[in-house]
């Protein structure tokens, strides 16, 4: 166990450096660079701009140097764990992120802790009584989900918690609590606000991990050892929670890594259109001025919850079963 | 010295004994009431000493706001207001809409000093001298004086290290810097060998040049009155290249990332960024009185909400802002009228000030020489304005309250001829055949099309920003007519940068976007969008190139027409204000002859929300970057909560 830990370990360290060469030509990619963007929506807006100040302003921001010098300054910048300049907010960019990377977690916890409880009830009800009312009811429910487009389910969640509940429209809390340090009201202002995105995020991640777990129970229901338990006399809750459904959890746990991801990206939209302070709307706003250090920056941020995401569920189902790691880490 | 000969400067001067006269009526009140109510949100830190009274707050002269002028009502202090912005760098609108100048317009778009109380022009146009408010002072309560223009012109703009690249343009006559003066602790002087005409309209502009800067706290970043270890030991901790950056990054009027610059603005900043609510309280030592003799502003403080754009519609539906009009468009006119009903708010439909909502910009100096050749006839680019559909598009896309237009000044502005805005708008496809044929395009294929005279069917890709939607809307029905006279439209959808690019490289043919910005223009604003000068216009883009590199890059304009307005524009420099409306008009009469580029729909109007209890908002207004910074020219300072 523990050799094939520190391969799973040792196999990231490669994985995180072809990620970080590949987001930084990613966004050095799109021509032009911040400067060119950021003079181009002056000018949109009528402002006129002195061309012999981009030079000037190009070497400030070092952006005259060779894209190879610009990625190894970068690069050696996150291994001392410094994030790089923010050229938008002229900020370093662990400053921009602030309270967002916090918000962040807890909106994608909460949106998983959403999914699996959601989905792990209706999963075992779904494949214990298999093409009832019930079924197809939820199975439908959950396809909705991940039918309909987020954003739209965001604005009309929006719309009803506004004319319902009275609920600010987008955003994590009130207005006024915005810069405030943390209080109760300001937390129940939080929670007021986070279930509508937690279930638009949410509502399209269950649907596929109700049919996995429906599938995956249905094979093991019918097998030998359960039809022998239910023989023996055993109640049917208990031959099922103590058998079938533990060789059911499997995809549930080797979800995990992917779920994170997913979440997370889903997160992105949502929080553009819902206006939430995570890290999605910056990230985009972040991409478009190519504000590369700090989009770099979220995005290597994806990438690493997305390796130690796979990395958690490998250890998880290795240790779940045996079979795993004994085949050498590749996975089921 | 003080002799005017062009009528805006004489606007200049009688405001200027107009203030001295409402002056001495103030000093004169002085005498019977002695002072006035304190602003409540001070009174506990004048009470307590920790601030002066108001009348040692206020300059000895204080900019009296014409409220009988302005039809403005005298207002009660106090309360908030609410407005959303789409990103937390639109923060610097809070100078936009502070509108605090050295010189500014006011509503009748005539210039009058603001924080300066005068400033005398002399007849040539060549001297200009400012006469700063004696007691006027900056947010923290230091003297604002002529030592903080001079920090500007010696210590900022010609210092090597913090600005390379010299004083900005406008304080160039040709190649000869501005010579500046002090002449004594409130006067300054700019002055040159030649009339300078960008001088007062860039002190006046939205984005102001801001060439005063607090020099008292500004010096401690500045090389030249720092200790160098100190100051090199402030910009290690701050992790930045050198002490120009750092001074740089402290000193940013505009982008107001800065919360402990003082500054002359009505309401200051108190918030940092990053933020998505940034809260702006009012300065304890604005310079602006109302005719009373109460500071300005009346409202406390000032919010600005950062919120996706896309909910910006629905937010103000809800009644959580006070006062919008950034983001909101005319789509958005009928939801947020319904929601009038719920809420306690007006939607108000404002004029804008842009020539034109939209515009096609044929690229006449594309690099495909038969297209060029095509492009450059008169008779084609008039065929084309002719088979376009104005009147469709505006009932189809703007519920027909929007005019078909040209790409011109609006009726509004002095230079307005009718003709400008009308020639070639009417929807004429047998004129526009009849124009085709002449021109001996008259080969078509099986399909219609007609040919270019290298045989290729005419398909003309416009290429567009894909940043507005109703840009590709009113292509599609341009499209539609555009068949009819045998030529096919494309659209291509590209990002701004890259469009700018092709279009730059001469790779466009024709491209769509946004029309004229200045559509008020008076005479002496630059003609800047009727000449080939810029590289941004899309019609000319290479010899708007090689007019800003001084010919190092782009190519000569090499038509008449182009020529001559090249002549036009050195003539508008070098004139006074009869000489350069002559100018003008001789712009603008080629541009109307020779459909540079093609204006289709204009006078789209704003909708701006205002809440119900709000007081002194025009019921009609411009609502227009440069000039009238949206609401600043109608002083948001001056508005007040009614409750």
């Amino acid at each position: 166990m523990l050799t094939y830990l520190a391969r799973r370990l040792f196999v990231m360290i490669p994985t995180l450096f072809m990620i970080s060469v590949l987001v930084f030509v990613i966004i050095q990619l799109p021509p032009g660079d911040f400067l060119t963007t950021y003079l181009n929506e002056l000018q949109a807006q009528g402002e006129a701009v002195d061309p012999a100040k981009i030079e000037f302003l190009k070497r400030q921001y070092g952006l005259d140097q060779p894209i190879y010098i610009q990625y190894a300054e970068w690069a050696w910048g996150l291994l001392q764990g410094d994030l790089g300049f923010s050229f938008e907010y002229n900020l370093p960019v662990s400053d921009v992120v602030g309270d967002r990377l916090w918000l962040s977690l807890v909106l994608n916890f909460s949106t998983v802790i959403f999914i699996y409880i959601v989905s792990f009830p209706i999963g075992i009800y779904s494949a214990t009584r298999q093409y009832s009312w019930g079924d197809y009811g939820f199975t439908l429910l959950g396809f909705l989900g991940l039918a309909m487009p987020n954003f739209l389910f965001a604005l009309i969640l929006l719309y009803y918690a506004n004319v319902v509940f009275g609920t600010s429209i987008g955003g994590l809390m009130d207005p006024e609590y915005i810069n405030q340090g943390w209080s109760l009201s300001k937390m129940m202002s939080v929670v007021e606000h986070l279930w509508a995105p937690v279930v638009v995020i949410g509502t399209s991640g269950t649907a596929a991990m109700i049919r996995r777990l429906r599938a995956n129970l249905l094979d093991e229901l019918g097998k030998q050892y359960v039809v022998t338990a239910h023989a023996k006399g055993l109640s049917p809750t208990k031959v099922l929670f103590k058998y079938p459904l533990r060789m059911a959890l499997n995809p549930f746990i080797a979800d995990i890594g992917n779920i994170l991801p997913q979440v997370v990206s889903g997160s992105v939209l949502v929080s553009v259109v819902m206006s939430l302070p995570t890290t999605g709307p910056m990230l985009l706003t972040a991409l478009q001025s190519q504000d590369m250090y700090l989009a770099g920056s979220f995005l290597m941020f994806l990438a690493l919850l997305t390796v130690v995401g796979m990395f958690v569920s490998d250890v998880l189902l290795a240790w779940l079963d045996p079979r795993i790691r004994l085949q050498g880490g590749v996975g089921n | 010295m003080i002799s005017v000969l062009n009528p805006s400067m004489s606007r200049i001067h009688r405001a200027f004994s107009g203030l001295v006269m409402t002056t001495g009526f103030l000093a004169a009140s002085v005498l019977v009431a002695p002072a006035h109510a304190e602003v409540p949100y001070f009174e506990d830190a004048v009470a307590s000493g920790s601030l002066p009274a108001m009348n040692d707050r206020l300059p000895e002269h204080p900019h009296v706001i014409d409220f009988a002028g302005e039809g403005k009502e005298i207002g009660k202090y106090g309360g908030e207001f609410v407005t959303i912005m789409g990103r937390s760098k639109d923060i610097r609108m809070a100078v936009v809409y502070g509108y605090a100048r050295l010189i500014g317009y006011d509503q009748d778009l005539n210039l009058r000093p603001d924080i300066l109380e005068a400033l005398d022009v002399n007849e040539e146009g060549n001297v200009f001298t400012l006469h700063i408010r004696k007691g006027h002072k900056w947010s923290d309560g230091e003297p604002f004086t002529a030592e903080d223009f001079r920090y500007y012109w010696e210590d900022i703009v010609n210092n090597d290290e913090l600005f390379p690249v010299g004083p900005p343009r406008f304080l160039f006559v040709g190649n000869e810097p501005a010579t500046f003066e002090i002449i004594d602790e409130y006067t300054v002087r700019y002055s040159w060998s030649q009339p300078n005409p960008f001088f007062l309209t860039e002190l006046a502009a939205t984005r102001p040049p801001f060439i005063y800067r607090p020099a008292h706290y500004l010096k401690q970043f500045h090389e030249n009155y720092r200790d160098a270890d100190a100051l090199q030991a402030m910009v290690e901790e701050r992790g930045l290249r050198s002490w120009a950056v750092l001074h740089t990054d402290i000193d940013r009027p505009y982008k107001l990332s800065n919360i402990h610059r003082p500054s002359l603005e009505p309401w200051l900043i108190t918030t940092e960024e990053p933020s998505d609510r940034f809260v702006f309280v009012r300065n304890p030592y604005y310079h602006r009185v109302d005719p009373e003799g109460n500071q300005l502003p009346y409202i406390d403080r000032m919010i600005f909400n950062i919120s996706n754009a896309k909910l910006v519609p629905a937010k103000v539906g809800a009644g959580e802002v006070d006062l919008q009009s950034r983001i909101l468009s005319l789509k958005d006119y009928t939801f947020l009228k319904q929601s009038e009903a719920n809420q306690n708010y007006d939607v108000r439909l404002w004029d804008v000030g842009a020539g034109a909502y939209a515009a096609l910009y044929p690229n006449l100096t594309c690099s495909d020489p038969v297209w060029r050749e095509v492009l450059r006839d008169v008779r084609f680019r008039r065929a084309l304005s002719l088979a376009i559909n104005r009147t469709e598009i505006n009932r189809v896309m703007f519920f027909g309250l929007a005019q078909p237009t040209n790409n011109t000044v609006l009726p509004k502005s002095p230079l307005f001829k009718p003709e400008y805005r009308e020639s070639y708008t009417d929807f004429d496809v047998k004129a526009a055949n009849q124009l085709l044929d002449t021109i001996g395009l008259d080969e078509r294929n099986g399909e219609g099309i007609r040919l270019l005279p290298d045989g290729r069917p005419m398909e003309i890709i416009v290429e567009t920003s894909g940043e507005n939607p109703e840009h590709d809307d009113m292509l599609e029905l341009i499209g539609d007519s555009w068949r009819q006279v045998g030529i096919k439209l494309f659209v291509k959808g590209l990002q701004r940068e890259v469009m700018r690019n092709r279009a730059y490289t001469g790779e466009t043919i024709m491209s769509i976007f946004n029309g004229i910005d200045n559509g008020l223009a008076t005479p002496n604003t630059a003609p800047d969008e009727f000449v080939p000068v810029l590289q941004d216009s899309l019609q000319w883009p290479k010899w708007g190139q090689y007019y800003q590199t001084d010919g190092e890059a782009g190519e000569a304009p090499d038509m008449p027409a182009a020529k001559e307005l090249m002549e036009q524009y050195r003539k508008w420099q070098t004139s006074n204000e009869a000489g350069q409306k002559q100018a003008w008009q001789a712009i603008l009469d080629i541009n109307s002859e020779n459909m540079f580029s093609i204006g289709l729909i204009g006078n789209v109007p704003q909708p701006v929300v205002i809440d119900k209890d709000m007081r002194n908002v025009p019921e009609k207004g411009i609502h227009s970057w440069e000039p009238g910074a949206f609401f600043g020219i109608y002083r948001p300072d001056t508005f007040w909560w009614d409750r």
